[in-house]
């Protein structure tokens, strides 16, 4: 099986291995014969020096590892000592100090993972640490000196998605001085507020505060707007994206080209419309809690209302959609208690099966619910409320009886779903979705607002049910974690990424459908292989990898079938000289 | 073999390599039988390296990443247990006992754990003796 | 000025300090304990994926203390507060830790040899340290502490052990406080939250019976680097405990102590009950709930699962008493809703599901900081710009502002982060 070539061996340079052995006081060298280590270190091929230090990670340590790099012209380091997984960035930058390249430098754990888990037995911990600074010395003579590629950064952000959230966050770095196009599908922005009546809990008038919203984002000079426009495709990488965005807003469709450094999802979320539960869609009595809403606001109710029968999780918590809807409670709660604003003689049942009201405020607001006379009455799933001649019958746990309510109107609660589209953008972004269709973050504790491709982010309902201030929250978070980007000229990648020797590559894609990050894309070749024949030919497509959204897994290297994909810092090579390092070879 | 394994460990950067540090700053002690080659995700570990191992006379190979769901990289994981069933469906037809090679979820906050496979694998591969094949055929570099 | 300090080193503070230094910004992160990682680093796993949580919090805190913008302030706490938006003087109190930090490895073989053993608060009292200890093993920074208020060289002249051991020469035994004054253009409050102490709930029995515990402490026992190893075993006799009683809403959604409902408890036990059957598949936990509570990303389908496959039964039921019966096994008395009758139900081990409640410096640091507190003691915000303190260029995330789970704190922390960025770069 061909390897893809060893830049170390293309340079006339052959190794000039140093190794610092470090006693870390008396953690090593308690259990360990330094000495020893020292003398079998300095016989290994390519080692130009040996020596021991009390503390290598100490000011001292590391003058002398410099000192050593010049007077031994040392073009490999190797230090054994602890973990690298702490002082590793230390040494490295020791390193390339003294002029040699931080990906020349190896260190070697005799500490964590050997004096200190061996302290009963000091000649077999003495030649474990032997063949692990053998291990390391024959991967320090294949490590190649590595470039971190940087590429510039547009100081741009494309927003999709006009709501709350997508305007909060455009005015966030509309105000720290980026340029933001601002992308919205409808006719006018302001997202699904246009369509409500209150917010809880402060019972403010929706279409105000979004009205409001709107208009700093008109007033802003840094946010152009673009409405009736949909995203068609997206080229490029962090720093570098290219949207195509097909808008009516001017009359005639056209398609526009937005570049951006930066992308951010606020596509925000959809009612789900319960068609064959409950009657809805048959009886116009059945409403959801939006078309309700739209009633309450317009002043367009029937009047007088005499019952009022609300059900909690109509295709939720079900086959359906096993979710919560996060909202749903808090909504019917705000409907319900405006129901007894405008009317206190209306009666308002609101059939539930737990209440989802978490946080210091809502449960103040659920009290406040109850003081007004809404009616709640606990079901259970097994015995789910059912409609029949104008009456819903339900099964109170609580009370342990059967009730039948006759109602005027019925309004059922359903969670929110993903905006129509939401998929299809996904496709175009080459993001995830999870299994209900909300967007997929990067890690679900950690990175919330991040997509695992680098440089789009995500706000909002689009990616899960979230009240308003959440929806802000997250806006501003996502703002935030753009401008980690934004405000930068440039974005370097490590050097420890996967790189291809184009002309072992054959185009089978394995590689890219290994990858999780989108890194590896493939590209004609321009030029016929040089070095040697078969390769792949003129016009065929080959694998470039980004090094930038390259994460350094090595999951590519693993499937390339012909070796034309190696995880540099990682090869095969310096993987299977270790192994045979270790076995004493 | 004296009565004391070789077995080359494969660790990843993000969970089982720093649960075998946790293992040395709490001074939990275990045979000194491994020798650990650390890559950034058990994902990287590739059925040839497995095979590498045995053929150059490791007496056991014992894979070590993140729980499923914890993988730094998403499912390198995931990629590790296929490769690591490749490499066992491999050893068969080698005439290698596929019990020469563990593959195991360690955390970054167990290293008892980490100590305690390395002393059961040990004990196992103890049992079963040296690995014959070095010695048995010639060994191509 | 480009300066910004963030007030505590939990994950809260810590992704609001990364955002920020990523930005260029030069962050000055003040953590009251010897290491940053609050809250998170005493959980075991974290719900709803089950990944353990220092594995996902050490990179970001290992991230925080190498980043070249932020410089991190141990062992320290916020004194006074003058200026305005843009430009605050900030004076902070670093208590010395009688460790040079510049010299100490973390090695720890003083603790080994130090005489003076004590209650391990990081542990909630299950275990014990010496008097110089390290925070917990993957403390960051990794540098010992000693206790001035158990060292018995620091008390009375005596020992010194640690000195005579210590093989970089790190104990300075005459380290004093110091005070540094900081200028900063916004600062971020991101001070975390305690439990409530369900003691004065005596009809829970909480301190009477070694088998009554709380949440936290059930983390620190089912913790792989916890008192036990991670093996649950009942604090009365060692025995496993293999049928767990769960009581939510202990403290919470109660006129008399916490009316407010702390969001993470009926996930966190469901989390719990998981790990424990995974520890041993025998065990049967039972949580008892009022409302059963869960709608973030995921946690819905967890619960669910957790009922299907892990042994763990809903009782939708309020727990009214907690009683002892023989060999310690608590019972647990609570109304069943759905007959409302009174029953019982007999278990190895209860648990505790207590109120988060503001941290208990909170009305002191919000004092000095010039803000307002809600009611209950959390940050007061404005519900549309939710991370805006009643001061301006003071920020506030995490569970200062009230009970969240990790994603809603880490989301809030960029948002702080954000609105700083425009104090002091906009």
């Amino acid at each position: 099986m061909r390897q893809a070539k060893d830049r170390a061996e293309e340079t006339d340079e052959s190794p000039r291995i140093g190794v610092f052995i470090c006693h870390c006081g008396h953690n090593i060298a308690g259990y360990l014969d330094v000495p020893a280590l020292v003398e079998s270190a300095r016989a290994l091929p390519g080692v130009v020096w040996a020596g021991d230090h009390l503390f290598t990670c100490s000011d001292a340590g590391l003058a002398e590892i410099r000192a050593a790099i010049a007077r031994h012209r040392l073009n490999r380091v190797v230090v054994a000592s602890c973990t690298p997984r702490t002082h590793e960035p230390l040494f490295q930058a020791a390193c390339e100090e003294a002029g040699l390249n931080r990906y020349l430098f190896e260190l070697v754990n005799i500490r964590d993972q050997c004096s200190w888990v061996h302290m009963n037995d000091r000649e077999l911990a003495t030649a474990k640490a032997r063949d692990l600074i053998r291990m390391g010395v024959a991967r320090a003579a294949l490590l190649e000196p590595l470039s971190e590629a940087e590429l510039p950064v547009q100081p741009e952000a494309a927003i999709i998605g006009g709501g709350m959230a997508g305007m909060t966050a455009a005015l966030s770095l509309a105000r720290r001085g980026f340029a933001v196009t601002l992308i919205e599908r409808e006719p006018e922005l302001g997202g699904i507020l246009r369509h409500l009546d209150r917010l809880y809990p402060t019972m403010v008038d929706a279409r105000e505060l979004v009205a409001r919203r709107v208009a700093e984002v008109r007033e802003q000079a840094n946010i152009e707007v673009l409405t009736s426009a949909t995203v068609q495709a997206v080229k490029g990488y962090i720093g570098n994206y290219e949207l195509t965005v097909r808008s009516r807003q001017f009359g005639p469709e056209m398609e526009l080209p937005v570049r951006a450094g930066v992308i951010i999802v606020a596509t925000g979320a959809q009612e789900f419309k319960p068609f064959g539960l409950f009657g809805y869609g048959d009886d116009p009595r059945v409403l959801t809690q939006q078309e309700l809403e739209r009633l309450l606001a317009e002043s367009n109710l029937p009047s007088p209302i005499s019952n009022l029968v609300m059900i909690q999780c109509v295709g939720a918590r079900d086959e359906t959609h096993p979710y919560c809807g996060r909202i749903c409670c808090l909504t019917a709660m705000k409907n319900a208690m405006r129901l007894k604003e405008r009317d206190p003689h209306t009666e308002v049942y609101l059939l539930y099966r737990d209440i989802e009201v978490h946080g210091t405020h809502f449960e103040d607001y659920y009290a406040q619910a109850r003081d007004l006379g809404v009616i709640f009455t606990r079901y259970t799933p097994d015995a789910p409320p059912q409609v029949a001649d104008g009456r819903v019958l339900v099964y109170d746990e609580l009370l342990g009886m059967r009730l039948s309510i006759p109602y005027d109107l019925l309004v059922l609660s359903t969670p929110p779903v993903p905006a129509a589209g939401a998929r299809e953008l996904a496709r175009l972004l080459k993001v995830p979705v999870d299994e209900y269709g909300f967007f997929l973050e990067a890690h679900v504790k950690l990175r919330p607002l991040d997509f695992a491709t680098d440089g789009i982010y995500l706000c909002g309902s689009a990616h899960w049910p979230a009240h308003l201030d959440e929806a802000i929250s997250q806006a501003l978070g996502a703002a935030a974690r753009a401008t980690t980007i934004l405000s930068r000229e440039q974005v370097r990648s490590s050097g420890a990424v996967a790189r291809v020797e184009e002309s072992l590559c054959r185009g089978c894609e394995r590689c890219a459908q290994a990858c999780e990050f989108g890194a590896i894309e493939f590209v004609e070749l321009e030029r016929a292989g040089v070095l040697y024949r078969p390769g792949p030919s003129l016009g065929q497509k080959i694998a470039r990898v980004n090094p930038v959204l390259c994460k350094g897994c090595g999951a590519c290297a693993v499937v390339c079938p012909t070796g034309a994909l190696q995880a540099s810092h990682f090869t095969s090579r310096q993987v299977t000289t270790m192994i045979q390092a270790a076995m004493g070879h | 073999m004296d009565n004391l394994p070789k077995i080359i460990a494969f660790a990843c950067n993000w969970c089982s390599y720093a649960g075998a540090d946790l293992a040395g700053v709490s001074r939990i002690q275990y045979p000194p039988s491994t020798r650990v080659i650390r890559v950034m995700c058990s994902g990287r570990v590739s059925p040839m390296f497995i095979l590498e191992a045995l053929r150059a006379g490791a007496d056991g190979v014992l894979v070590t990443g993140c729980h499923p769901g914890d993988c730094h990289y998403i499912s390198g994981n995931e990629k590790a247990v296929h490769n690591i069933e490749l490499a066992r469906s491999l050893l068969a037809l080698l005439g290698i006992e596929p019990e020469r090679l563990r593959l195991e979820w360690i955390s970054a906050a167990e290293g008892a754990r980490f100590a305690q496979v390395v002393k059961e694998f040990t004990e196992q591969i103890r049992q079963l003796g040296a690995n014959e094949l070095q010695a048995a055929g010639d060994r191509q570099p | 000025m480009k300066e910004v300090l963030v007030l505590g080193g939990g994950i809260a503070g810590i992704q609001a300090a990364l955002d920020l230094a990523e930005q260029g910004v030069r962050v000055h992160l003040v953590e009251r304990t010897p290491s940053l990682g609050g809250r998170m680093a005493q959980l075991d796993k974290t719900f709803p994926t089950n990944d353990c949580s220092t594995c996902i919090l050490s990179p970001k805190m290992v991230d925080c203390a190498r980043h070249p913008n932020i410089v991190l302030h141990t062992c320290s706490e916020l004194q006074a507060v003058a200026g305005e938006a843009g430009a605050f003087q900030v004076r902070v109190l670093q208590h010395p830790r009688y460790v040079d930090e510049e010299r100490c490895t973390g090695c720890g073989e003083c603790a080994l040899k130090c005489p003076r053993k004590v209650p391990d608060a990081f542990n909630l009292g299950l275990s014990q340290r010496r008097a110089i200890y390290l925070y917990f093993p993957q403390a960051v920074p990794l540098v010992m502490t000693i206790d001035p208020e158990q060292c018995t060289y620091l008390l009375r002249g005596k020992c010194g052990l640690c000195r005579q051991v210590c093989p970089a020469g790190a104990i300075d035994f005459e380290q004093k406080e110091r005070e540094l004054t900081l200028e900063v253009g916004a600062i971020i409050v991101a001070t975390g939250y305690d439990f409530y102490d369900p003691t004065p709930l005596s009809q829970y029995g909480y301190r009477r019976y070694p088998n009554v515990l709380t949440a936290l402490e059930f983390e620190r026992l089912i913790s792989a680097s916890g008192p036990t190893g991670g093996h649950l075993r009942r604090p009365s006799d060692s025995r496993p405990a293999r049928r767990i009683g769960f009581v939510q809403c202990t403290g919470s959604r109660h006129v008399r102590h916490n009316r407010y409902c702390s969001t993470v408890c009926c996930v966190h036990s469901t989390k719990e009950a998981v790990l424990a059957w995974e520890h041993d598949p025998e065990t049967r936990s039972y949580i008892f709930y009022t409302d059963l509570r869960g709608s973030g990303k995921g946690f819905r389908e967890y619960m669910d699962r957790a009922a299907r496959e892990y042994q763990v039964t809903f009782v939708h039921g309020r727990v009214a008493q907690i009683v002892e019966e023989d060999d310690h096994n608590p019972v647990i008395k609570y109304e069943e809703a759905a007959t409302s009758r009174p029953q019982r139900m007999t278990v190895d081990l209860a648990v505790l599901a207590t109120s988060l409640v503001p941290a208990r410096d909170a009305p002191r640091v919000a004092q000095i900081l010039g803000i307002e507190l809600d009611e209950f003691g959390f940050v007061r915000v404005d519900p549309f710009a939710p991370t805006d303190t009643s001061r301006p260029g003071v920020l506030a995330c995490g569970c200062c502002l009230g009970p969240a789970d990790i994603p809603q704190s880490v989301a809030q922390a960029s948002a702080a982060a954000a609105r700083a960025a425009e104090w002091v770069l906009g």
